[in-house]
């Protein structure tokens, strides 16, 4: 495929076929484009022009040329897609910056732009003294453990919801819709009362089921959608093969609804990853404290070692960042996956 | 084939969810602190904001450390709660039953946690008589008979001043506020204060030294008076500063002490602990302190009591350190650490720290005069009339309302809240 319309070649071949032998030997002779124009295009243009009146080719002149308006469109675009990523980026790109800031370049009149790489001392010194590590291993495995029981509770908590009547349906959704309602603050006291008559305080396994009964809710209703969204012939045609309904949940909903399970994952670990106030109010003991706490430790009461916290909370970022692309590809997987097939 | 890809990746996350729950739940009541013995060692924590200090924060460990050191039954552990919430956190810790065996509170979380019972009364635990604490700041240690607290530091708010942009300081008001102006200019500002909700306790504390500077009090010991006239023309002179645009306005507290250490900033007032932050954060800076110049030789300080947690299983434990920091000579290490602050006990000022710091006899001088940032008569009640009082103050620096409607407001609205 040239890229050129069968109607425009039919046309330059009947123009071709019009002109004497030796008109023809002439034409071929003539360099076939110029300024980056396709021969398609430009024989198009001039049996148009010998069609028109002078007036007419004239206004016809004066119109951007159709591939001139395809790349300014493409450039606004990108344009466009790189204001709207510098506003996304800028942030971190500004962390990383005033990490690698000295003090004299923190209050300058001039803000300074770019990095300064001789400081990059501030960022093996914050990892050098192992507390930084430790804080991030930390919330990898609440953030990791939230993500992990909310999916595996929101999945058939989504699929009763949507596939199986029962009374008080409704009011459980909107029970459920409620829970997103309260603020973590108004939690903290009855849920420390509760954690401390179950010796849940202290470890990471209490904050893990205080994230996951936050972010379960929101995970199971995003899955009741996505499995509305399925056709149940599909389960009955699985139900007819003898199917039982864990099987279809796992062999037939799952497998469908992986891009909402990415995208319910996401959530969960985004909020377990950022949490604070009852992590803050849970641990106790240093080596507990997750990353988000870790952080705000560092807010003195006479004073902040601002380069520090933004070396930290630059790296603090990063596997929330990992984590979001490799999700993401899930995501974007099981959108496209239906449009590029019959 | 995507299926199987998407069941491994799920069953593989969740597998790794449930990994990391099994293998730290296993570990976590082990780990927790809290009166823990093992090995014949009580584990006591002791949590206070100034862990986190830069400055201070690895002196007090060591102090801690010397404690840890000089005997073999008891270890101390520092527990560092961050400071912007930390009077929130540890409360709610204590009303739990749970929570630091030893803390280091600020007056109002101090009283708020007394009048709640969430403190041990010390007088069967610590003999105060064999020690010589300082009367004035100590007299806060005690309601209606009972010790909560020893003090840990006492701080007095002063004028620190950037000695190389202010030869002379000023002693008054006006001059203070023309020093302020004169020196403001490109990216340097004459003065810096605390004026966002944000900093609600900070806040607090800078206003309380512009209300009794100039003559003012939060109440009469039994009836509030936040829109006392004295209390007004103390705030305006707050607010005239703020509109004057001689302060870096929105800058937080951490940022404008890092402009101080820089000479961006030429003026603030501050409490002595202060001080030591500043000499170890930048040594060359040439600063030094005077009284606040306000008509009224009256200003707020950092009283800071050290206390034992009522649900604290190791009191005696707990109370065996605070007897251990009352020794004179830890006294003078902890007194040391903390710089212009006092603490419990009356200690001699060595004649190499007067000659390394002389402004610390200008900020000793001020204890008679220094009140802790409480309302009195409603020492308990002080965390919720600080917020009203600050929400209604900011609102008038940021135009919604004038001050004078905004301290009618206050006072109103404290009122209903105090009965």
């Amino acid at each position: 495929m040239s890229g050129e319309m069968p109607s425009e070649r039919s046309g330059r071949h009947s123009e071709e076929r019009a002109q004497p032998p030796a008109e023809q030997a002439r034409n071929r002779a003539r360099p076939e484009h110029t300024s980056g124009e396709m021969p398609s295009e430009r024989s198009g243009r001039h049996s148009e022009e010998r069609a028109q009146p002078p007036a007419e080719q004239a206004r016809n002149r004066a119109r951007p040329e159709p591939t001139s308006r395809l790349r300014i469109g493409l450039t606004l675009r990108i344009v466009a897609v790189l204001a709207v990523m510098g506003i996304a980026i800028f942030p971190l790109y500004w962390m990383f910056v005033t990490a690698l800031s000295s003090d004299a370049d923190l209050f300058a009149s001039d803000a300074r732009l770019l990095p300064d790489f001789s400081q990059f001392g501030v960022f093996v010194d914050a990892l050098a003294e192992g507390e930084t590590v430790r804080w991030l291993r930390n919330s990898l495995v609440i953030a990791t453990g939230t993500t992990a029981l909310s999916i595996v509770l929101g999945i058939p908590l989504g699929y009763a919801l949507s596939r199986f009547s029962f009374r008080g349906k409704a009011l459980m959704t909107v029970v459920l819709l409620l829970t997103q309602m309260l603020p973590e603050a108004l939690m903290v006291v009855p849920l420390f009362s509760l954690f401390n008559r179950f010796e849940l305080l202290d470890s990471l396994v209490g904050l893990i089921l205080a994230n996951a009964a936050f972010v379960l809710p929101i995970a199971a209703l995003i899955l009741k959608g996505a499995i509305d969204g399925i056709p149940r012939e599909l389960e009955e045609a699985g139900r007819v093969d003898g199917a039982r309904p864990f099987t279809m949940l796992t062999r037939i909903n799952v497998p469908l609804i992986a891009p909402s399970i990415a995208a319910a994952a996401v959530i969960a670990f985004f909020h377990a990853w950022n949490e604070y106030v009852f992590a803050v109010t849970f641990i106790y003991s240093p080596e507990m404290q997750p990353a988000s706490v870790g952080i705000a430790s560092f807010i003195g009461e006479v004073g902040t070692p601002v380069q520090t916290v933004m070396a930290v909370a630059f790296m603090f970022t990063l596997p929330a960042v990992g984590f979001y692309l490799f999700a993401q590809k899930y995501v974007v997987a099981g959108m496209t996956a239906g449009a590029v097939k019959g | 084939m995507r299926t199987p890809r998407v069941r491994r990746v799920t069953v593989a996350a969740a597998a790794v969810g449930l990994a990391a729950v099994v293998s730290t739940g296993c570990g976590s009541d082990s780990e927790s602190g809290g009166g823990e013995s093992e090995g014949g060692v009580t584990t006591l924590a002791f949590a206070a904001s100034t862990f986190g200090d830069p400055g201070r924060g690895p002196q007090l460990q060591e102090w801690i450390d010397e404690f840890n050191a000089s005997q073999d039954e008891i270890r101390v552990e520092a527990a560092s709660v961050p400071y912007p919430t930390f009077g929130q956190t540890v409360l709610t810790q204590m009303g739990g039953g749970e929570g630091p065996d030893l803390v280091r509170f600020d007056m109002p979380e101090f009283e708020a946690a007394s009048d709640a019972g969430l403190i041990a009364p010390l007088d069967d635990l610590i003999d105060v008589s064999q020690y010589e604490l300082l009367e004035q700041p100590d007299q806060f240690m005690v309601h209606d008979g009972v010790r909560h607290g020893i003090i840990f530091e006492a701080s007095n708010y002063a004028m620190f001043y950037n000695a190389d942009l202010i030869p002379e300081p000023p002693t008054t008001y006006e001059e203070f506020f023309d020093t302020a102006q004169s020196l403001t200019s490109g990216d340097i500002f004459g003065l810096a204060f605390r004026q966002t909700e944000a900093e609600e306790a900070g806040v607090w504390q800078d206003i309380f030294n512009y209300v009794y500077g100039f003559g003012g009090a939060w109440s009469d010991g039994e009836n509030l008076t936040i829109n006392a006239p004295e209390n007004l023309e103390g705030l305006q002179a707050y607010k005239d500063l703020y509109d004057a645009n001689v302060i870096p306005r929105g800058a937080d507290a951490a940022t404008f002490r890092r402009m101080f250490a820089e000479g961006k900033v030429a003026m603030e007032l501050n409490n002595g602990g202060y001080a030591t932050h500043l000499r170890a954060e930048s040594p060359e800076l040439n600063f030094d302190a005077a009284p606040i110049p306000f008509p009224v030789r009256s200003q707020g300080s950092i009283l800071a009591p050290i206390v034992i947690n009522e649900a604290s299983s190791a009191k005696e434990e707990a109370a065996t350190f605070i007897r251990w920091a009352l020794e004179p000579e830890n006294q003078v290490k902890l007194q040391e650490i903390l710089g212009a602050s006092s603490v419990a006990t009356a200690t001699e000022r060595s004649s190499e720290s007067l000659q390394d710091m002389p402004y610390l006899t200008t900020f000793d001088d001020l204890t008679e005069s220094s009140l802790p940032q409480v309302v009195l008569g409603f020492e308990a009640q002080t965390p919720d009339i600080r917020k009203i009082v600050v929400q209604n103050v900011i609102a008038a620096l940021q135009g919604q309302v004038d001050l004078e409607t905004a301290l009618d407001n206050a006072q109103e609205q404290a009122t209903d809240l105090v009965g």
